[in-house]
């Protein structure tokens, strides 16, 4: 048994608490460029309910979020399949892997490597908090710090070469 | 504002779900939870891995390494990473199953510097007939052809009879069938996901496409699905 769960409490209820995360979930989605991010949500919950055993019901949003991106890099690998021919037919399905609402964000984010960009928006965009983002990506809290410490880094020097004014934070960012 | 400030203030705003979500609420526990009982069972996952036949795949001139039990479920640790060899096995796979009226094989080919399974191919074209069928489905519910629905209901109960096998509980995620399993087929965990799609079939069949609509939505990524006449 979940040890979240309370020993009387059905599985709809205690489904029912992971379900409240069907918008969250959504949102993940989408900002990570999904096409359809209600298809992925809703499958995401679909999984949760075959696999309720296995989800932390206290905070499922980690969990959540580690099953929405394996279902997007499902739809990824879809896409990538698909010939140049295909693409040239269709560039409006090449999504960026993520869209901010500031295109000088977007850009500093697209040019970090994938994990980095993730480690900063997980906690950033989703409100993970450091050790709830360590767990969505499959490591240890120290090694999770280290990554945010690193991509926070480059992220301030990506903004800063676009231009962005510098400010103390930035400064200090690149002095480390 | 600081590099962090200026990233969360980025944040793109959130777009309210359009879907009724007490209906798939309902829909998602209207099947049994991993959770529910005093030894949960793992539910579906439907593994990546896929298999088709191994004897026409020896043929393409791939390295490959084969550790097999031949009386049953083993590892499977055969690799592609030509892609000719996985155009080919793709192709054979088309060949054994069916698409809905109009609709064509999309192109697929390996990525680039990936290599995988070699039952892979032919599991990604039962996926590709399946959803096809799925999203035929829904079309043709909503349209109130029944003629495309039968056809639809018998094309995947044919699939799921003949192209998809479960593996063993525990199983890893390179496991292949036992020798002689008739190519192509996709492999289900043993976790219910097989029993949960034919519970959406059995919805579709009584008139309600909820269940094969979303997992049409879920996994059409780039099909071209023609409508139903």
């Amino acid at each position: 048994m979940n040890p979240d769960q309370h020993p009387k409490e059905g599985p709809e209820a205690r489904f029912r608490r992971v379900f409240a995360h069907l918008q969250p979930v959504a949102d993940y989605a989408a900002r990570r460029g999904s096409s359809d991010p209600e298809a992925i949500a809703a499958e995401t919950m679909a999984i949760a309910w075959r696999r309720l055993d296995r989800v932390p019901l206290d905070d499922p949003r980690p969990w959540l979020f580690v099953t929405a991106r394996n279902l997007l890099m499902a739809e990824r690998r879809r896409n990538s399949r698909r010939s140049h021919a295909d693409r040239a037919l269709a560039p409006q399905e090449a999504a960026p892997a993520v869209e901010s609402a500031d295109p000088a964000v977007t850009r500093a984010l697209q040019a970090l490597p994938e994990r980095d960009r993730e480690a900063l928006l997980l906690v950033a965009w989703e409100d993970l908090t450091p050790a709830q983002a360590a767990e969505a990506l499959g490591i240890a809290p120290v090694a999770f710090r280290v990554r945010l410490l690193r991509a926070r880094r480059r992220f301030a020097r990506s903004l800063a070469a676009d231009g962005l004014p510098t400010t103390p934070d930035v400064l200090e960012v690149k002095s480390t | 504002m600081n590099a962090m400030d200026r990233l969360r203030a980025s944040r793109p705003v959130s777009v309210p779900i359009e879907a009724d979500r007490e209906a798939l609420f309902d829909r998602i526990v209207a099947t049994p939870p991993s959770g529910a009982g005093p030894r949960p069972a793992r539910r579906r996952r439907k593994l990546v891995l896929v298999a088709v036949g191994v004897a026409v795949a020896l043929t393409a001139g791939t390295a490959v390494a084969v550790s097999t039990d031949l009386f049953g479920w083993h590892t499977d640790n055969t690799f592609i990473k030509d892609p000719r060899v996985w155009r080919k096995l793709y192709r054979d796979a088309t060949h054994e199953l069916r698409l809905p009226p109009g609709m064509a094989w999309p192109y697929r080919t390996l990525a680039p510097n990936t290599i995988t399974n070699r039952s892979e191919p032919g599991g990604m074209a039962v996926g590709i007939s399946q959803t096809a069928w799925e999203c035929y489905w829904t079309e043709a519910i909503r349209a109130g052809d029944t003629g495309a629905e039968r056809s639809a209901q018998a094309a995947l109960t044919d699939l799921v009879r003949h192209h998809v096998v479960v593996a063993p509980p525990g199983s890893p995620e390179n496991v292949a069938p036992p020798a002689g399993t008739r190519p192509p087929f996709a492999i289900y965990a043993s976790d219910g996901g097989i029993q949960y799609v034919k519970h959406n079939y059995a919805l579709a069949a009584a008139g309600d496409p909820s269940g094969v609509a979303q997992s049409c939505r879920a996994n059409r990524g780039d099909l071209q699905i023609p409508p139903v006449r």
